[in-house]
């Protein structure tokens, strides 16, 4: 053992594979788990009608009939923070799995492969970048009506790829050039089986990382378009739309700003961290901070 | 540089002309006539190809003829010119905020990771990164016309620096908060942490054996260095807040270019969109080149890669 | 001390606090280091050389460090020193030079600027004195123009060069002690050479005392006056440099001489290498360290450590229960 290696040994613990993530990690894990569950079964659920709005019972507080109170048309804001959640899951997800399923293997094959295929597709993809992606979404949106969850994912998933394939490409460039894929290649294995082997189990870890931060930057996305009122159309419910719709009457009805916003904020916040938890833990080169 | 935007103004005139909706409907509202439709067509120049029509539109672009806008009759041109500067200042002053306290904090952080400061620091900006920005804006209306008595529907109408600077800024707190917010957990996470790695380079344990104090080593010596990731994603960081700030502008009621861009698709005023679009493009592009540039300047490494 | 003494170290121990338990890096040095003398540290890597030139400095890690005994640096211990008083000293009375020249510049700051630092702030010359003065540096550790080069980058130095900024840099203010971390090692041979015999130019001219560590007999065979053998923390044998060439007693330093390649051997000679692996500082054995690797090993030395015993001529001290026999006229060369 060098002296630097003592040194290096002190500032940061041995890096454990067997090391556990934690228990907030898991509780984490545990909350994302129950959202997406609601949102799944959330027909068989007991919950009230979300669509349904008593008029007698307007801008109600919590109350142990209506678990969070009821927004300004009288419905019951829990059922409607559930179903909600529906929007905002399906949206986030649906749109990262586009983006990953078309920029995830065309930025590994690019950064792999090299010459004139990744350079003219690395291109056009930087080109695409340098135009605001936002723009343009709120811009389709805008004109293509009508609205519909579906349009929303696809507009988005498109307007994700050139993003997810840089990240893949960078994170492939920077593994396809160590030493252990090149000794892979030399001993003749097939360009596959160097991708499947080699270059997969390495990019992992940064590609799980970035799902988790793009499906948090597309729920972010959803809300903010709902707040232009390109989201889902009313009466479906979204996080985003419900906040919005709590704009008017705020001051009056805090349940309506507070629940939606709440659970969203959290749901970002076990997304955020599972994301940045497993990438300390797999990157064992850096320093524990 | 060049060749970029090119590229994107083709994207952003195809992309509009993509789009399903038709401005002949819009203008002509109830007068729709297939024959009134080909007249207005004519005028506006738009039976001739596509092609063409893109290089009339540079071509004005170019020389400055932007024209008038279908819908409102009124000068794109001024309407964008009247738009960008509040963009700028807005930015300009959230990111003066928030590297300014970002910066400070940053070091400290670094100079004792693990400490008191930096565990609230670290877990706070944490939470800071998962609340989007309008939840933010509403939880600050709702907390300013809560304690303040405020009504909230009179917050934040914007005053020009022109009238009354005082009014001016007082209009921009709100927004230029909310941004800087954003901006801060951004620039703190990524100078702390990089500044964590620089410290423990060999030459700042030489610069130590010289006997220089810590404060010197740590903003002469572990500073520029850092600063090269910040400066890198400040451009990106700002490059951003020119494209969506949109958000903040429209809640707000900040006439900037988001909100006018806001505004012009709901008018359906295609003109002002591609236009609209087209310099926030080229925006976003320059600030990149600007951040780049700066980052050789401090780096001489990069430069000659 | 007597008023010829630079730098006296009784009883010097470093353990790093890990995870893993206790690391001894040093172990019980004790030596003395008179002014403008040239002392020579001699170990393989893990030896603790560097952790020991550290701690006499007092640059070693803050965190999870322990250091017990005395170094005394003209009078003034620093041990246990705070980083005001350690500073005081830094630059104006001891200085380093570090092993590799690539990682000890910053990389975006000129090297003039690196060189006159010290200048600025700690002797308060203003821009333009310090600068002349810089200039004057980078002439005498031999880089060629050096008021062009002054505004150089790192970056666009060779690794010789960037080295001799380094020097220059330790130089600035004529400390009176050199402690030089294995100075040569990235080097390529040739510029060994020439960065070496700068080091003894500039040490005669400057009236300094230097303290060279190196895994490199050759390297300290004709610069030192003194050695001192390391090994796995501790000393294991000390003297003047004839003395630890000709007259050495302990076992792991003959096999050290033996196994550095040299010159004059008649070609195709195998390199004789010392067995096993320097040892796990965190697993100990007992007794002696080198037992384990050591030929001449017996059942005393595996359980007892051997303390320090003076050898016949002053100065000249040993570590070993079995040691190699007196002989008269050894003449085993180092290259």
């Amino acid at each position: 053992m060098s002296d630097q290696i003592i040194e290096q040994a002190m500032l940061r613990p041995a890096p454990e594979k067997g090391k556990s993530l934690g228990p907030l990690f898991w509780t984490c894990v545990g909350w994302l788990a129950l959202n997406v569950l609601a949102a799944i079964f959330a027909n068989v659920l007991p919950l009230h009608d979300p669509l349904f709005g008593d008029f007698n019972a307007i801008n109600a507080g919590p109350s142990m009939h209506h678990l969070f109170g009821t927004d300004d048309l009288g419905r019951d804001i829990f059922s409607r923070v559930v179903y909600g959640s529906r929007i905002s899951i399906a949206v986030g997800v649906g749109s990262i799995v586009i983006g990953f399923a078309v920029g995830a293997p065309l930025g590994m094959l690019a950064a792999y492969r090299r010459g004139r295929f990744d350079s003219i597709l690395t291109n056009f993809m930087y080109i695409l970048l340098a135009f605001p992606a936002i723009v343009a979404v709120i811009a389709v949106l805008s004109f293509w009506t009508p609205r519909s969850m579906f349009k929303i994912i696809v507009v988005i998933g498109l307007a994700s790829i050139p993003i997810v394939y840089r990240v893949i490409r960078t994170a492939t460039l920077a593994v396809a050039s160590k030493d252990y894929v090149v000794a892979a290649k030399v001993q003749g294995a097939t360009d596959r089986r160097i991708m499947m082997k080699e270059l997969l189990p390495n990019i992992a870890p940064i590609g799980i990382s970035f799902v988790l931060i793009g499906i948090a930057t597309v729920v972010t996305l959803e809300g903010a378009l709902a707040f232009l009122g390109l989201s889902v159309n009313p009466p479906t419910p979204s996080w985003g739309n419900m906040i919005n719709e709590a704009r008017t009457v705020l001051g009056q009805n805090n349940g309506l700003v507070f629940f939606p916003s709440l659970f969203l904020c959290l749901f970002l916040l076990c997304l955020n961290f599972i994301g940045d938890r497993l990438r300390s833990h797999y990157d064992v080169t850096e320093v524990k901070l | 540089m060049v060749g970029i935007v090119f590229v994107i103004s083709i994207g952003s005139f195809y992309l509009l002309h993509l789009l399903p909706g038709d401005p002949a409907s819009v203008i002509l509202g109830l007068g729709n006539t297939p024959a009134a439709r080909a007249a207005l067509y004519h005028q506006l120049g738009l039976d001739k190809p596509f092609v063409e029509q893109y290089f009339i539109w540079i071509w004005h672009i170019i020389s400055g003829q932007w024209g008038n806008s279908f819908i409102s009759q009124t000068s794109l041109a001024s309407t964008i010119r009247a738009a960008l500067p509040i963009d700028l200042e807005l930015i300009g002053l959230s990111q003066i905020l928030s590297f300014a306290i970002a910066i400070p904090l940053a070091m400290r952080s670094a100079r004792k990771p693990d400490g008191v400061l930096d565990r609230i620091l670290g877990a706070g900006s944490f939470t800071m990164l998962s609340i989007p920005p309008f939840i933010i804006i509403v939880l600050l209306v709702l907390l300013v016309s809560i304690k303040w008595g405020i009504p909230n529907t009179g917050v934040a109408t914007y005053v020009s620096w022109t009238t009354n600077w005082v009014a001016n800024l007082e209009s921009l707190v709100l927004p230029s908060i909310t941004l800087a917010i954003g901006s801060f957990v951004i620039y703190y996470r990524v100078l702390r942490s990089d500044m964590i790695a620089t410290l423990q380079e060999e030459f700042i344990t030489m610069a130590r054996s010289k006997g220089i104090s810590q404060r010197r080593i740590m903003w002469r010596h572990a500073f520029r260095p850092s600063s090269v990731a910040l400066l890198g994603t400040a451009g990106v960081n700002i490059g951003g807040l020119l494209a969506g700030g949109f958000v903040v502008e429209y809640l707000l009621q900040i006439p900037g270019l988001g909100y006018t861009l806001i505004a012009a698709i709901n008018t359906s005023d295609y003109l002002l969109v591609q236009d609209i679009v087209l310099v926030v493009s080229v925006g976003v592009v320059a600030i990149n080149f600007l951040f780049d540039f700066a980052v050789n300047m401090i780096d001489p490494r990069i430069s000659r890669e | 001390m007597s008023a010829d003494q630079l730098l006296v170290v009784e009883d010097l121990s470093t353990t790093f606090a890990t995870p893993r338990g206790p690391l001894p890096a040093v172990g019980n040095v004790s030596f003395t280091l008179d002014k403008n003398e040239t002392l020579g540290i001699v170990g393989e890597s893990g030896s603790g050389k560097t952790v020991l030139a550290r701690t006499i400095m007092g640059l070693q890690p803050r965190m999870n460090v322990t250091v017990t005994g005395s170094a005394l640096l003209n009078g003034r211990q620093m041990v246990g020193a705070s980083e005001e008083e350690k500073r005081s000293v830094w630059g104006t009375e001891v200085a380093m030079v570090f092993q590799d020249p690539m990682t000890s510049l910053n990389p975006v700051m000129r090297i003039g600027k690196q060189i006159d630092e010290t200048l600025r702030v700690r002797l308060g010359m203003d821009n333009r004195a310090a600068r002349d003065r810089a200039i004057e540096l980078l002439e005498m550790v031999g880089i060629p123009s050096p008021a062009h080069r002054y505004r150089a980058f790192p970056g666009q130095l060779s690794g010789g060069m960037r080295q001799r900024v380094v020097i220059a840099t330790a130089l600035a203010c004529s400390p009176q002690l050199l402690m030089a971390d294995e100075p040569t090692t990235g080097l390529d041979v040739t510029i060994q050479a020439q960065i070496l015999n700068l080091l003894d130019d500039l040490k005669e001219r400057l009236h300094m005392s230097v303290v060279l560590i190196t895994h490199d007999l050759g390297v300290v065979a004709t610069r030192t006056s003194r050695i001192v053998v390391m090994y796995a923390g501790r000393i294991v044998e000390i003297g003047s440099t004839r003395d630890v060439f000709h007259h050495h007693r302990m076992p792991y330093t003959r096999a050290l001489l033996e196994s550095s390649p040299k010159v004059t051997s008649p070609s195709h000679t195998r390199l004789t290498t010392i067995p096993g692996r320097p040892p796990n500082l965190m697993e100990l054995p007992a007794g002696c360290s080198f037992a384990p690797r050591c030929a001449h090993a017996t059942a005393r030395c595996a359980s007892e450590r051997p303390e320090l015993v003076a050898a016949d001529n002053p100065g000249h001290a040993y570590a070993c229960w079995n040691p190699l026999p007196v002989r008269r006229h050894q003449h085993l060369e180092a290259s």
